[in-house]
């Protein structure tokens, strides 16, 4: 865990790659989609062995921030000769698309079953120190930005009232035949964030965008951590 | 007045026991006090204590001695300990001050002269930084600088004339400003409340927020917080020691102004949808505060708390004077979460005995001039049958017509006797309502008059079912909070 953050301080970076990101969370507890760094194909096939099929590629590179818009992202491979083939045109696609991004090679992840979207994120406040959010993803919170605030450190019950603060709450109820999120299994990873954010005063933002909220737990899909600017 | 780019600082060695003493005083020093006013020794006029002046220029001294002041060249000559030193000094003398404040080992310093950080001008950077350090050197109380310091309402250390000196207390008050502090004050003694202690904060270079509230939560006069902030100097501080004061007392915050930060990167979602005003909501309800946006909402606010009976139950019995008014008042007090419940086959029955049900209403809400207007008897029978009625746990809120309160007050009287025994005998908020253009209201001036008349009997008076909604309903959910966070004791982790 020192590691990933050392390694990015000493390469004089902030902002970490969503692999260490996702290790990181890992490390702490916090349920997140598995992602490992291949920086060759047949490396590659040795990751999704190991996570299992079916896998997610996406391009990792500091130089590139919307993975998609570059064919940066693959989803749904289930093979080895798919994983091979779909490993070098992203390549090629991203390197044609971003010529001179530095390309520190391919993650694999766990390819999870869709379910609710929500966000799961921190930041830290310059008067109150970590805070953290809670909303529905997409339009909720990019439009409508129907979000609720907690301080850290949160209690049980700040994480159950964020959870029902937000005016689209009853999406995670269930409405018109949907199932009902498990909602203890995301105060719980709301708790979890905390006590993280709680523990390590060196990360400054946090976003877990989406976190995939199921009728029986949450996964967090994608994650981006935000490194201090002050190296300590 | 909040201090900008000043080092934030919190002097962590203020030993308890001086701030005591400096924020009660028995003598105090008044540093700098000019005419042609002397507005610090007139302030001082009701204070039980003692005063001293310190004065260098020649001209003012006839005006200190003629206010039975005796003067002093320095603050070290002064033949006594001094627990309080007021300095009004312009900004470039305070070192000297400071150093004989130390020097006499003074209990700590109120601090109105201005000129510090909030100018952004260096050498007020300077200077404030300086009485930073001799405060966290000598350990030394103070308040602001740039504020107008304390008030004491039992030993008469005031910052303003028309604060009130006398016995008991109720409310303190925490104010980055100078104005809202007095405001708050006032406008609370106005309904008779007493408000026991008063601090206008200033640049909080040495004590902060958090220490006030910390204080206030600590002194047994102190039955209700009311605080007006604009930013913290401490902010972890404060959400611990604001956790801790909220269950024990209730705490209004009155938040003015938006954030100075505004210029940080932000890399993340969460980051640049962490508004200053989201984050302070988050913090106010999260701690269990009661936030407000207005005097007005905050003086309300402390009525109801310090007025009326504490209770988290929501079913009222609604009594107003016409069917309009029946149906406004339901409106509002729903609106504010509160319940109108219907009232058991006995109640009724036993109203329906006397109730005047042409052009009138018992089914709660009342509508009651027809049977109320002209005599109290049936007041009495109405309120013996509310107080027996358990569909109603949460009080009553009254309208209350000033008509005949020209020609004096038996009437009124009556009404507040019997309204006073409900209230004793149940143990439940009786809150009293006497809106503006209500026809039962007579003519404004006497309105207003009424209206003090029945906050100085003690009970919590609003000018419109709305004010009165909205304060007894941010007084009922604090109670439900308070409920909610003692029942359920926090787990303790292994």
């Amino acid at each position: 865990m020192a590691d990933v953050i050392a390694s990015a301080r000493a390469a004089g970076r902030t902002l970490l790659t969503e692999v260490e990101s996702k290790e990181l969370l890992h490390s702490a507890g916090i349920p997140v989609t598995r992602a490992k760094l291949a920086k060759k194909a047949k490396q590659a096939e040795e990751i999704a062995e190991e996570i299992g099929y079916p896998v997610v590629l996406k391009i990792v590179s500091p130089d590139i921030a919307h993975k998609s818009d570059v064919g940066g992202v693959a989803v749904g491979i289930d093979s080895a000769k798919a994983l091979r083939k779909a490993f070098k045109e992203m390549m090629d696609r991203v390197q044609a698309a971003a010529p001179g991004a530095r390309i520190e090679g391919i993650s694999v992840q766990q390819m999870a079953t869709p379910g609710t979207e929500v966000i799961v994120g921190a930041t830290t406040d310059p008067q109150f120190g970590p805070v953290m959010m809670f909303g529905l993803g997409g339009v909720f919170v990019e439009v409508l930005k129907d979000v609720a605030f907690r301080v850290v450190p949160l209690e049980p019950r700040d994480a159950r009232q964020m959870v029902r603060e937000i005016r689209g709450f009853p999406i995670l109820e269930g409405v018109r035949g949907g199932a009902a999120a498990d909602l203890g299994a995301l105060e719980s990873l709301i708790l979890r964030v905390s006590d993280f954010m709680s523990q390590h005063p060196e990360i400054a933002e946090l976003d877990l965008n989406p976190v995939f909220a199921y009728p029986n737990g949450a996964l967090a899909v994608d994650a981006r951590v935000v490194l201090t600017e002050a190296a300590s | 007045m909040s201090g900008k780019n000043a080092k934030i600082g919190n002097a962590g060695t203020i030993d308890p026991a001086r701030l005591h003493r400096a924020l009660n005083p028995r003598t105090v020093a008044v540093v700098g006090d000019k005419g042609p006013n002397y507005n610090w020794i007139t302030n001082l006029k009701e204070f039980t204590g003692k005063v001293f002046s310190v004065q260098l220029d020649e001209k003012e001294l006839p005006g200190i001695l003629e206010r039975g002041v005796p003067n002093f060249r320095s603050l070290v000559d002064i033949p006594e300990d001094i627990d309080l030193v007021i300095c009004a000094v312009p900004r470039q003398v305070t070192p000297f001050i400071m150093k004989d404040a130390v020097a006499k080992g003074v209990g700590g310093i109120s601090m109105f002269t201005s000129g510090f950080a909030e100018t952004g001008e260096e050498i007020g950077v300077k200077l404030q930084q300086m009485i930073y350090d001799t405060c966290a050197e000598n350990g030394m109380p103070l308040v602001g600088p740039n504020c107008m310091g304390i008030y004491n309402r039992r030993l008469g250390v005031k910052f303003t004339g028309a604060q009130e000196q006398g016995e008991g207390g109720e409310v303190g008050i925490v104010s980055q400003s100078g104005t809202h502090g007095i405001a708050m004050t006032i406008g609370s003694q106005r309904l008779g409340v007493k408000v026991t202690r008063a601090i206008s904060i200033g640049n909080a270079v040495v004590l902060n927020e958090a220490d006030y509230l910390e204080y206030m939560l600590n002194d047994p006069d102190v039955r209700v917080i009311s605080m007006y902030l604009e930013g913290v100097r401490n902010g972890r501080k404060f959400f611990e020691v604001l956790k801790k004061a909220t269950r024990q007392k209730p705490v209004i915050i009155w938040r003015g102004g938006r954030s100075r930060a505004g210029a940080r990167a932000v890399r993340s979602h969460t980051g640049s949808l962490a508004s200053d005003d989201a984050i302070w909501s988050a913090l106010v309800k999260q701690a269990g505060a009661i936030s407000v946006d207005t005097l007005e909402d905050a003086i309300d606010t402390i009525a109801a708390l310090v007025l009326a009976p504490a209770t988290p139950k929501r079913n009222l019995a609604l009594v107003a004077m016409t069917g309009g008014q029946s149906v406004a008042i339901t409106d509002q007090f729903e609106r504010a979460g509160f319940e109108v419940p219907e009232l058991s086959k006995k109640s009724y029955d036993i109203l329906g005995e006397f109730f005047v049900t042409i052009g009138g209403s018992y089914r709660n809400p009342f509508d009651a001039s027809s049977t109320i207007g002209r005599e109290t008897d049936n007041l009495a029978k109405i309120l013996e049958v509310l107080a027996n009625e358990r569909a109603i746990d949460g009080g009553v809120a009254f309208e209350l017509g000033s008509r005949g309160f020209e020609d004096g007050s038996e009437r009124m009287d009556q009404m507040l006797d019997l309204l006073r025994k409900y209230r004793d005998t149940t143990g439940l908020p009786v809150v009293a309502l006497m809106p503006d253009g209500g026809v039962m209201g007579g003519d404004a001036e006497i309105l207003v008059r009424a209206r003090g008349y029945v906050s100085k009997a003690g009970f919590p008076v609003y000018p419109s079912f709305q004010r009165g909604a909205a304060a007894l309903g941010r007084a009922a959910a604090y109670w439900t909070w308070r409920k909610e966070v003692g029942a359920r004791p926090r787990a303790v982790k292994k």
